[in-house]
């Protein structure tokens, strides 16, 4: 009898990482990988890489939980026996992780989101709506503009002696900013530092906006990563900011912790690159609305659509 | 009047406070009305096309109403309205809107304007109105009079119905946005229908006692600036013990939304998600919002 596994798929606009898990929610193997903007390659890629790793020997994989932007096309390719939202994943996953945690802060690719936490359930979340200034894209896009490597860029800033200030309510005129400021002279460090701390500046006023931020206080997301970030949140709040190894993983480990309810008898394989996917979208027509509706191909076979707003677009 | 005439009425804006006492009114002088349809991308995009960019999406769907209308009907019916209590106004657009179809279309625009505060009520600008249509005063006051009945019957009705829903075993969530807003169908209707999607049930802070006289909204503010969100801080104070969470909706850019929710959500004390569209807003980042919204109000099966 081999023991129950369970996996957990978080597809992001930047990176896609999954997790196996066992029955007491410790991590067998995970995966770390790009979507580059290609979510079905990168989870193709993804299970192919899991498969050299995995002990199939010894365990079975009982369900599947997809999260992330793109967990629908996922959670559909897959068969996924749970499709949930980013937030409450990351939440799920890091309450079993750090089980005192009050605050999580999570900057990702293009998105960024606070979520607050009460004796192990959420009480309250934001996230950014209309504007990804100070999120990861915004991040590389400037290290690009600075020509700094992106893995290097919180080294740099913490060489910084006098952070320059940036304008962070706008990319745009952010990053106007930051070519006056290169361009009469500043240092690198100081300008990647100056960055950092507008990043913080931005997140705090406009996604933690009115919302307590008590300690312990975790931080996660791809930004996580840079120590340039975690030290402006230091700064800035005069607090301790706890940043684990597989913060980037919490997605993945949450939406995984939730499939456990969702058990199913599962045709699961690992050899998923036999099927060739395919996304047609097309225009309804069949009324006003026009809805895009997202058909899913599995080796030509239509297996799923989405986007219709009432039941025309089914027909 | 000798030749026929009708008036289109734009489903946007006012028509969600005003559609049974128009409707009512019209038919009992006998001119046929035309409502344009549910909102869908055509009138939006004629809106946008039509409108300067500053102007919020309420403003540009209403104005793709009108052109929808434009072609269709003999005139179309714009009010002014400026004020409906002492002291008290409704966003500048409701002022300015019948100026704003003059100066985009070249349409015959019938009005009513009413401004209380400078002692225009209502029922002097229906009378007006109806004289310009062509009918005598008596004939239009009778009018108005058996519209202005039947418009209380309907709130009423409306209210009670939503009271009902007050006592159902359901997670419950309270819709706080303008009328025109959570009934459109590309602004709340995608909010609303995500929200029944979960099985939530929905409570429209935008319906409200056509006999109340309490002044519950003193409670969040001793006295605001404007109508219409006077009247949603009303119903905060009269739903928000009975629902789970407060969805704030807005549309894009709201002067008196971005100030009134701002201190509700200082003040209310209960989980709450504001919720801002514009042409933009994408319904796949709408609906990651309110599923995290509702895994938190519904607290049941995302823990172990």
């Amino acid at each position: 009898m081999k023991n129950k596994a369970y996996l957990g798929i978080d597809i992001g606009s930047i990176s896609t990482k999954a997790v196996i898990i066992d029955d007491n929610n410790n991590i067998l193997t995970s995966e770390y990988i790009y979507t580059n903007a290609d979510p079905i390659n990168a989870v193709k890629t993804l299970i192919s890489k899991l498969k050299n790793k995995f002990d199939y020997n010894s365990y079975k994989i009982v369900s599947i939980g997809t999260t992330g932007s793109a967990r629908k096309l996922i959670g559909k390719m897959l068969g996924a026996t749970i499709i949930k939202n980013e937030i409450t994943a990351h939440a799920i996953g890091t309450i079993n992780m750090h089980p005192d945690v009050k605050t999580i802060l999570e900057i990702g690719g293009q998105d960024s989101k606070i979520i607050l936490i009460d004796n192990k359930v959420i009480s309250d979340y934001a996230m950014n709506t209309l504007c990804a200034a100070g999120t990861g894209a915004f991040l590389t896009s400037q290290a690009k503009r600075l020509n700094i490597n992106i893995d290097d860029f919180g080294l740099i800033a913490l060489r910084s002696k006098r952070p320059i200030k940036i304008a962070a309510r706008c990319t745009v005129f952010a990053e106007s900013d930051l070519i006056h400021k290169a361009q009469i002279g500043y240092k690198k460090e100081d300008i990647a530092y100056g960055l950092c701390k507008s990043i913080v500046n931005n997140y705090l006023n406009n996604v933690a906006k009115g919302k307590k931020i008590l300690t312990p206080i975790v931080f996660q997301g791809g930004v996580s990563k840079n120590i340039g970030v975690i030290k402006a949140f230091e700064e800035e709040l005069k607090q301790e900011i706890i940043v684990d190894d597989i913060g980037h993983l919490m997605g993945a480990y949450g939406i995984a912790i939730m499939s456990k309810k969702y058990e199913d008898d599962l045709k699961f394989s690992f050899n998923i690159n036999e099927f060739k996917f395919e996304t047609k979208v097309s225009e309804c027509n069949k009324c006003t609305n026009n809805c895009e509706i997202v058909n899913i191909y599995k080796n030509k076979i239509l297996v799923d659509r989405w986007g219709n707003r009432c039941e025309n677009g089914l027909k | 009047m000798d030749n026929k005439i009708t008036i289109g009425i734009p489903r946007s804006l006012l028509y969600y406070k005003y559609n049974t006492l128009w409707l009512t009114f019209f038919n009992e002088l006998g001119i046929d009305t035309l409502v344009s349809p549910e909102t869908n991308y055509e009138i939006l995009e004629n809106g946008k096309k039509n409108t300067v960019s500053e102007a919020c999406l309420s403003l540009k769907i209403f104005i793709g109403h009108v052109n929808y209308l434009k072609d269709k009907v003999d005139y179309i019916l714009v009010p002014r309205i400026v004020s409906l209590e002492n002291e008290m106004k409704l966003c500048t657009n409701f002022s300015a809107l019948y100026d704003i179809v003059k100066n985009t279309f070249k349409v015959n625009v019938i009005s009513y304007n009413v401004d209380v505060d400078k002692g225009i009520s209502e029922q002097d600008a229906f009378i007006k109105m109806g004289q310009e249509l062509g009918f005598g005063k008596e004939l239009i006051l009778n009018a108005y009079k058996v519209s202005k009945k039947e418009e209380y019957k309907q709130r009423k009705i409306n209210y009670l119905l939503q009271r009902k829903k007050l006592n159902r075993e359901r997670t419950k969530v309270l819709l706080v946005s303008h009328g025109y807003n959570s009934n459109d169908n590309l602004v709340g209707k995608i909010i609303t229908d995500n929200l029944k999607k979960y099985d939530v049930e929905v409570i429209y802070a935008d319906i409200i006692n056509p006999d109340n006289r309490e002044k519950l909204y003193k409670n969040i503010s001793k006295r605001l600036y404007w109508t219409y969100n006077q009247e949603l801080l009303n119903s905060i104070e009269e739903y928000k013990d009975y629902v789970d969470g407060i969805v704030y909706l807005s549309t894009l850019p709201c002067g008196p939304d971005s100030l009134v929710n701002e201190m509700c959500i200082r003040k209310v004390n209960k989980k709450n998600i504001t919720i801002y569209m514009d042409e933009l807003s994408s319904t796949e980042m709408i609906q990651t919002r309110l599923e995290s919204f509702i895994d938190i109000i519904k607290k049941d099966d995302i823990y172990e």
